[in-house]
C-alpha cells in the first residue's frame, strides 16, 4: 500500500523505491548471480545481505512484525506486509470493497446538470461583420430597383384578366361518334295531367288512396306527390320537397351506376309462335257428347274395343261396366272384387274375339262379356280354353322356376257373369299391355321388383317374368306397334327392350322426375311421356335419348297420355287438374322434318275430387273421339 | 388446345375499378374525388359480372369505369385541387402568424382559380350536345336563384343564378323560342325549341321561400351549380353571339334595385354604340299608347315613312327586333283598333300556325297584371308571345308599359282574386265584356281573365274564348301539354255510353267483378246437348240487364242508394257476365292460352311480363276513367256537355 500523496506543485519523486525490472523471469535465475535485476536505469540491483545462521534460528523464534515468509521481487529481501494491507487482502478474499469505508450507495452529485445555462459559454464579441450592410444583397436589390425604374417589372400588377365566357365551340367541331361505354343521362320525364295545380277532378286521390300513398315509404311511391287541385292560381303554395327533388336528381347523376337496358317496345302478341289455326287442322274432339254415368267413386280405367262400338270401365267400387259409345247406356257390368278397385281395363285387340282384361287386386280377370254375337263368343270361349291341357302338362316339371303367376278357373258365379279364366299374379297389378296379336299380354306391379313385369300367354296359359333384376319401380310397359320391342318406363328412364335378341336396346332419358304414363306413336319412331311433375315430353327415338320437345302446361300432375292410333295426328294428355289438352301432333316421313305439335283444345267439363281429376283417357279407333275417365265418377265422350 | 386466359387480367376485372380504388390512385380526398366526378360527368357503372370486376369478392361496392379514372389522372383540375392545399397550408400559415398583409397579398396573388372550360369543351364536344344537357343545369340554377343565403351559400353564387336566368329569359323572348308552358304544382315548367330543334324543358318554382331540408347536402349541389353555371354561361354567349348581342349584357343598376326584372338588362347589338334596349321599347310603347287612339288609325304608309323620318341614321342598324315589333305592330294594327272598337272580341283572326306565328299569339293585345298576380312567369310569357305593351299595378315593380289601371288601350287584364260583385260566373259564360261594363270596379272594353288563360293560350297555339276564365269562375282544368293525345287517358275525350253498366255494376256492387268473370271462364262448363244453344239464354240475360240498369236508375235520380244487392242478383250478375263473354273472345283467349304452350320458358316470361306491365296501365286508366263516370253521374247528366264543349 503506497502512503497518500499529497499533489502539490514542488512535490518530489525522492521517495520513489526502486523496481526491479526483470518482468515476469523467475528470481531463481538469478540465484547464481550477485543481483537480483536491474533497476528502471539499468543497474544491478544487489541481493542484500543474508543474515547468519543465528540470525534465521531468532527469526523463526521470534516473528516479527508483518512476516509473510514471502521473498519481495523487487528488493530481494523479505516481503513484510503491514496490519492494514493484511486487512484489505481479508477483505478482498471475502469479495469485500479492499478499501475501507466507502460507501458504495452514496447520493449521486450532478457535475453536468440537465439545465441549460442562460449565458453563452461563450463570451466571444460579435463580429464586425454582423454590422454592416451586405454588399451582395445591395447588388441585387440595385438590380431589381433597375429593373422596375427600366419598367421591365411591376409592382403589384393585377392579373391578366381572361375574358369569363368565350365562344368555345367556334372550331365547329364535328359530333363525335358515340362511344359504347358513354351513357348520357337520361332526361327527366315531361310533367303529367295529374302534377297540374287544376287536374281534371279524376286524378284526385280518394281517401284510401290518399292513406295508402301516406304509409308507404317514400322510396317505394310510385310518385313523389299526391294530385291536387286549386280553384286558383293565387292558391298555390310553395312546394315542399323542390329543394330535396333538385338534391335527388343531383345524386342520381353523379351516384347512380348507368346501364343500358333494352326497352323492348313491341307488341306481346308478335312474341306468341305461328302456329297454324286450330280450325285449319280440325277435325278434333271439342265438346263433350255423351257422359257415362254409374260408376260409385272413381273411374279408374277405361278401355275401347277394336270395333270402337263397347266401352268398358273400370272403378274403384270394384265393378267392370260395359257401354255402348253413342248412347251413353250401360250393357253389362260385373263386381270382380269386394273391396278391391279395378285398376285397369283393356279389351284384346282383334275383331274376332271380345275379350277384356280387368286387373283387380292382384289378379287378372279375363272376360268374355255377353253381348257379343254367337260366333264371336265361341271365338273367344275358344281362345281362353285351349291353354288349359296344355298347362296340365307343363306342370309337371320340377326343375322349371315357379311361374310368375297363376292360371285358374272362376268360382260359378264368376263363370257365369262371363269371367273365363283368373291369372293371379300376386303383387298388385296396375296395368295391362296387349301384344298387337293378342296372344300375349304384360302386366305391371310396380311393388313388384324384379317380378313387376310379367308376360302372360293366353294360347298356353303361361306367364313368365322377363327380368331378372328390378331396376327401379317400373310404371307402365307398351310393346311397339309392330316390332318384337317391349318399351319399360321406369320412374325415370324408358328402356327399350329387343325381344327376338332378347337385349337393352335403348335407354331413353326424359327428365322428368317421375313418369306417369308413355304412349308409342303408331309409326312406332315417336313417344310421348307424361309425368307427375306436369311435364309433357315428346320424344323421337331416331334424334336423340333427349326428348325433342318437352310442354308444361298442366297446373297438376299428368295422369295420362295417349296417341290416336287410328291415323289421325292427335295425341292428349290428361291431367289432375281436371283438364284433357288436345294436340294435334303430326309426324312426318320425312326424316329431317321434326314433328308438328299445335296445341288444339282445353277440353274442361270433368270435376276435381280428392285433388284428382282425369285418370285416363282413350283415343276411339277411328273417329276423333276421345274417351275420358273421372275421378267424379263419370266417363266421358268427347267429339 | 386454346391458350389459357389469365384471370383477372382483361374484360370485367379490368375494366372496372371500385370507388376506393381510384380514390388511391388519383391520391385525392374523397370530396376532392366527388367534385371531379361531378365537373367531369363521371358516374359508376354496372359492370355485367360484379364478382369478376370485383375480384372474386360479392359485396356490393361503388364500380367505376377504369379509363374514366385514368384520364382524371390527366387532368388539369385535379392540379389545382392540389395547388389550392398548398395554397391553403400557406395561408394558413401566414394568419396563423398573424401576418396579415401577408395573407392578403397570397389571397390575391397566388389563390388557384379552378376554371372549368375546359371540362365544358370536352364534355359536349359540339353547340348541340350542350343544348341537350341543359335541361337540368336551367332547373337547377332557376332555383339557386332563388334560394337564401347562408355560410355554404355565398351571396355571389345566388346573383350570378340570378342573372343567368334574367340572359336566358331575354335569349328565350327575344329570339321567341318558347313553346310550352305548364302550371304544375312544384312549379311552373317552360319549353323551349333553342338551336335548331333542340327542345329544353325546365321548371321554375313558385315564387315562395324554399324549404330547405337538413339532409340536403349543399357542397354537392354548390358543386353541380358552379359547373351548369359555366355551362349555362358558355352557351348563352353562343346564343347571343348567334342573334349578333353582346354578351353579357349590360346591367342597370337603377332599375333593378327598383325591381325591373327583365327591364334591367340592357341588350345591346354587337358593333353598335348607342342602341335600343328593352327598356327603351317599352318606353316607345307607352308613348305610343298615350297617343290618342284616333292618332293609332293613320294610315299604315304614313306611318312607316314617320318612323323612318324619326331616326334616319338607325334604320341601317337598328335591331332586327325592334324593327320587326314596330313592324308588326303597324301590320296589325287596323284589326287591333277594330277589335277594341267592337263589343265582342272573341272570334279573332289569328295567323297561320307557324313557329313563327306561335310568337306573335298577343302581338296585338295590351295586357294589363292586377296586384295580384305573378308578374315574372306572366311577364316572360307575355312577352315571349309577342305582347309588347304589358301594365302592371306599381307595387309588382317598375317597367311597366302603363302603370295606370284605367288605360284605355289596355284589351285583356289578368286578375286573381275572388269577385266581389255578385254572380260572375252567370253572365261571364254568354257575354263577358258586356257583362264587364255593367260591374263595379271594372273598366269597359277590355277582358278580365285568369292566369291560367294565359297558360291555355299558349298551349292551345290560338287565343281562347276567355268566357271560361272569367274571374271567379270555375276554371276547366288545365292540363300537360307533353301528353301525347290516344296515350293512356284522355281526360278531354268523351266517354263511350256503353259498358255503363257494367261500369255501375263495377263502382255499386262487389268490386271483383273481373276476377268472377275470370272464375267462370276457368269453371267448369255446363254441357252444350246438341239441343240448346247459347243464344236465347243471352237474350234473356240482356233483357234483364237492361231492366237492372233503368231500375237503377231510376233509384239513382229519385236519390235513393241502390239496393243492396242480393244473392240472387248477385248469381243473375254471375250469369250476365258469363254470358257477356261471347263464345268467340272465350276461343281466342284459350287459342293464346295454348299457343303460350308452345313458347320457350324465357319468352313465355317476357310475354307474361309484357302482359302484366300493360294490364297494369290499362288498369290505370280505366281507374280513371271509372271515377270520371262516377262524377259525370254524381253531377247529373247536364254537365256532360262542358267537356265536348271544350273539344271545338
Amino acid at each position: 500500500m503506497y502512503p497518500e500523496i499529497d499533489p502539490v506543485y514542488d512535490s518530489d519523486d525522492t521517495d520513489v523505491e526502486e523496481t526491479n525490472t526483470i518482468g515476469n523471469i523467475p528470481l531463481e535465475f538469478y540465484d547464481e548471480c550477485p543481483h537480483i535485476g536491474y533497476d528502471i536505469n539499468g543497474k544491478k540491483i544487489m541481493r542484500p545481505a543474508k543474515g547468519a545462521a543465528l540470525d534465521a534460528l531468532l527469526d523463526s523464534i521470534e516473528v516479527p512484525r508483518g512476516w509473510t515468509g514471502m521473498t519481495d521481487r523487487n528488493t530481494g529481501g523479505d516481503l513484510m506486509l503491514t496490519q492494514e494491507e493484511l486487512e484489505m487482502v481479508r477483505r478482498i478474499q471475502m469479495g469485500e470493497v479492499p478499501v475501507d469505508g466507502y460507501d458504495p450507495y452514496a447520493p449521486m452529485v450532478e457535475y453536468f446538470t440537465s439545465k441549460t445555462e442562460v449565458m453563452p459559454l461563450s463570451a466571444a464579441p460579435e463580429p464586425k461583420r454582423r454590422f454592416i450592410p451586405s454588399k451582395h444583397e445591395a447588388k441585387r436589390v440595385m438590380k431589381i430597383v433597375k429593373a422596375i425604374r427600366e419598367g421591365r417589372i411591376v409592382p403589384n400588377k393585377p392579373k391578366q384578366e381572361e375574358p369569363q365566357f368565350y365562344d368555345i365551340w367556334a372550331d365547329d367541331a364535328p359530333p363525335r361518334p358515340d362511344h359504347i361505354m358513354n351513357i348520357p343521362a337520361p332526361k327527366l320525364p315531361p310533367p303529367t295531367h295529374d302534377e297540374s295545380y287544376n287536374p281534371p277532378e279524376e286524378y284526385l286521390p280518394t281517401e284510401v288512396e290518399k292513406k295508402a300513398w301516406e304509409e308507404l315509404d317514400p322510396e317505394d311511391r310510385d310518385k313523389d306527390y299526391l294530385p291536387r287541385k286549386h280553384s286558383a292560381l293565387r292558391l298555390v303554395p310553395g312546394y315542399d320537397g323542390f329543394v330535396k327533388e333538385r338534391f335527388e336528381r343531383c345524386l342520381d347523376l353523379y351516384l347512380a351506376p348507368r346501364v343500358r337496358r333494352n326497352k323492348l317496345n313491341i307488341d306481346p302478341e308478335s312474341l306468341l309462335p305461328k302456329l297454324p289455326s286450330p280450325q285449319e287442322l280440325k277435325p278434333f274432339p271439342t265438346t263433350t257428347a255423351t257422359v257415362y254415368r254409374g260408376h260409385e267413386g272413381k273411374v279408374r280405367t277405361i278401355s275401347i274395343d277394336s270395333s270402337g262400338v263397347w266401352l268398358a270401365t273400370g272403378g274403384d267400387d270394384g265393378t267392370v261396366r260395359i257401354w255402348e259409345i253413342l248412347t251413353g247406356r250401360e250393357v253389362w257390368k260385373v263386381k270382380l272384387g269386394e273391396d278391391e278397385s279395378v285398376n285397369t281395363v283393356k279389351w284384346r285387340p282383334g275383331r274376332e274375339a271380345g275379350i277384356l282384361a280387368a286387373a283387380a287386386g292382384d289378379d287378372v280377370y279375363l272376360i268374355i262379356p255377353p253381348i257379343f254375337d254367337h260366333e264371336t263368343e265361341a271365338a273367344s270361349k275358344e281362345l281362353l280354353s285351349v291353354g288349359w291341357g296344355y298347362a296340365e302338362v307343363v306342370k309337371g316339371d320340377p326343375l322349371k322356376k315357379e311361374p310368375p303367376a297363376k292360371w285358374s278357373k272362376p268360382s260359378d258365379k264368376l263363370a257365369d257373369a262371363g269371367v273365363a279364366a283368373i291369372v293371379t299374379v300376386r303383387v298388385l297389378v296396375k296395368h295391362i299391355a296387349w301384344h298387337r296379336r293378342g296372344d300375349y299380354f304384360a302386366t305391371v306391379s310396380p311393388e313388384g321388383q324384379n317380378r313387376a313385369v310379367a308376360i302372360h300367354q293366353l294360347s298356353k296359359h303361361q306367364s313368365q317374368s322377363p327380368f331378372r333384376k328390378s331396376k327401379g319401380i317400373i310404371q307402365r310397359v307398351e310393346f311397339h306397334p309392330f316390332r318384337p320391342v317391349l318399351f319399360v318406363a321406369t320412374q325415370r328412364y324408358i328402356r327399350t327392350y329387343d325381344l327376338a335378341k332378347q337385349e337393352l336396346a335403348k335407354t331413353l332419358q326424359p327428365g322428368s322426375r317421375w313418369i306417369s304414363s308413355f304412349d308409342v306413336h303408331s309409326g312406332g319412331d315417336n313417344l310421348i311421356v307424361g309425368s307427375y311433375d306436369k311435364r309433357l315430353l315428346w320424344h323421337d327415338l331416331d334424334l336423340s335419348t333427349k326428348p325433342y320437345r318437352t310442354l308444361r302446361y298442366h297446373q297438376k300432375a299428368i295422369r295420362s297420355v295417349k296417341y290416336h292410333q287410328g291415323g289421325l295426328p292427335l295425341f292428349c294428355s290428361a291431367s289432375d287438374d281436371g283438364t284433357v289438352q288436345v294436340f294435334h301432333g303430326k309426324v312426318f316421313g320425312d326424316l329431317m322434318e321434326n314433328a308438328l305439335i299445335v296445341p288444339l283444345k282445353v277440353l274442361r267439363g270433368h270435376a276435381v275430387k280428392q285433388a284428382l281429376g282425369v285418370l285416363d283417357v282413350e283415343w276411339h279407333p277411328k273417329e276423333c273421339w276421345l274417351f275420358s275417365a273421372g275421378a267424379d265418377g263419370t266417363a266421358r265422350l268427347w267429339n | 388446345m386454346a391458350k389459357i386466359k389469365k384471370k383477372g387480367v382483361s374484360g370485367n376485372a379490368k375494366n372496372f375499378i371500385t370507388r376506393t380504388q381510384a380514390v388511391r390512385k388519383l391520391q385525392v380526398s374523397l370530396p376532392d374525388f366527388r367534385r371531379l366526378c361531378i365537373f367531369k360527368g363521371i358516374y359508376p357503372r354496372e359492370p355485367r359480372n360484379k364478382k369478376k370486376a370485383n375480384k372474386g369478392s360479392t359485396h356490393s361496392t361503388t364500380f367505376y369505369y377504369t379509363k374514366d379514372i385514368q384520364y382524371l389522372l390527366h387532368e388539369p383540375v385535379l392540379q389545382k385541387f392540389r395547388d389550392h392545399k398548398a395554397f391553403a397550408k400557406k395561408l394558413q400559415k401566414a394568419l396563423g402568424r398573424g401576418d396579415f398583409s401577408d395573407a392578403k397579398r397570397l389571397e390575391t396573388t397566388q389563390k388557384p382559380v379552378v376554371r372549368l372550360e375546359h371540362i365544358v369543351k370536352e364534355r359536349y364536344p359540339t353547340f348541340t350536345d350542350a343544348l341537350r344537357d341543359l335541361d337540368d343545369a336551367l332547373s337547377m340554377i332557376h332555383l339557386f336563384a332563388s334560394l337564401p343565403t347562408n355560410e355554404n351559400l355565398p351571396p355571389a353564387t345566388v346573383a350570378n343564378c340570378a342573372r343567368l336566368a334574367k340572359e336566358w329569359a331575354h335569349y328565350v323572348i327575344r329570339t321567341g323560342a318558347l313553346r310550352k308552358s305548364f302550371l304544375s304544382i312544384k312549379g311552373i315548367y317552360y319549353q323551349a325549341e333553342v338551336g335548331g330543334g333542340q327542345e329544353v324543358l325546365w321548371l321554375v318554382p313558385y315564387a315562395f321561400a324554399q324549404n330547405v331540408p337538413v339532409d340536403v347536402d349543399f357542397r354537392i349541389m354548390h358543386t353541380f351549380v358552379e359547373f351548369y353555371t359555366t355551362l349555362v354561361g358558355f352557351v348563352l354567349f353562343r346564343l347571343y353571339a348567334i342573334e349578333g348581342l353582346v354578351y353579357p349584357p349590360r346591367l342597370d343598376k337603377d332599375t333593378d334595385e327598383n325591381a325591373g326584372g327583365l327591364g334591367a338588362f340592357k341588350i345591346e347589338s354587337r358593333g353598335v354604340a348607342g342602341l335600343l334596349t328593352a327598356g327603351d321599347e317599352e318606353k316607345r310603347g307607352e308613348e305610343a299608347g298615350k297617343k290618342d287612339v284616333s292618332k293609332q288609325m293613320t294610315t299604315l304608309g304614313a306611318k312607316i315613312a314617320s318612323l323612318s323620318n324619326e331616326d334616319p341614321t338607325a334604320t341601317a342598324i337598328t335591331e332586327p327586333e325592334q324593327e320587326e315589333g314596330t313592324l308588326r305592330e303597324d301590320l296589325t294594327i287596323d284589326t287591333f283598333t277594330l277589335a277594341a272598337s267592337s263589343s265582342d272580341m272573341l272570334p279573332q283572326p289569328t295567323l297561320p300556325q307557324t313557329t313563327s306565328a306561335s310568337a306573335t299569339l298577343f302581338s296585338n293585345t295590351t295586357f294589363y297584371l292586377s296586384r295580384e298576380t305573378p308578374r315574372e312567369p306572366l311577364e316572360f310569357l307575355l312577352r315571349s308571345f309577342g305582347c309588347k305593351r304589358i301594365g302592371w299595378d306599381g307595387v309588382l315593380g317598375a317597367g311597366a308599359y302603363t302603370e295606370d289601371p284605367s288605360d284605355t288601350s289596355v284589351t285583356h287584364q289578368i286578375v286573381d282574386r275572388p269577385p266581389t260583385f255578385p254572380s260572375p260566373a252567370a253572365e261571364d259564360d254568354s257575354a263577358p265584356s258586356a257583362s264587364a261594363t255593367t260591374t263595379v270596379g271594372r273598366f269597359p272594353g277590355r277582358i278580365y281573365v285568369q292566369p291560367q288563360y294565359v297558360w291555355d293560350c299558349i298551349n292551345a297555339g290560338r287565343l281562347l274564348p276567355p268566357g271560361e276564365y272569367a274571374p271567379g269562375a270555375l276554371l276547366p282544368p288545365h292540363l300537360s301539354p307533353w301528353v301525347k293525345p290516344g296515350e293512356g287517358y284522355d281526360p278531354i275525350a268523351t266517354l263511350p255510353d256503353v259498358e255503363h253498366s257494367e261500369e255501375e255494376e263495377g263502382v255499386e256492387g262487389s268490386d271483383n267483378g273481373m276476377q268472377e268473370d275470370l272464375v267462370s271462364g276457368s269453371e267448369s262448363e255446363p254441357i252444350p246437348t246438341p239441343s240448346t244453344t247459347a243464344a236465347p239464354i243471352e237474350d234473356e240475360s240482356s233483357e234483364e240487364e237492361d231492366d237492372d240498369y233503368q231500375r237503377e236508375l231510376a233509384a239513382e235520380v229519385a236519390g235513393a242508394k241502390p239496393p243492396a244487392p242480393s244473392e240472387q242478383d248477385k248469381k243473375k250478375q254471375k250469369k250476365k257476365s258469363k254470358a257477356k263473354m261471347s263464345r268467340q273472345q272465350r276461343e281466342e283467349e284459350d287459342q293464346k292460352e295454348m299457343k303460350k304452350i308452345m313458347m320457350s320458358r324465357r319468352k313465355r316470361k317476357l310475354y307474361e311480363k309484357m302482359l302484366y306491365s300493360n294490364a297494369r296501365k290499362e288498369g290505370e286508366v280505366e281507374e280513371l276513367k271509372r271515377k270520371r263516370r262516377r262524377l259525370d253521374g254524381g253531377r247529373g247528366k247536364g254537365k256532360k256537355e262542358r267537356r265536348g264543349g271544350e273539344e271545338v
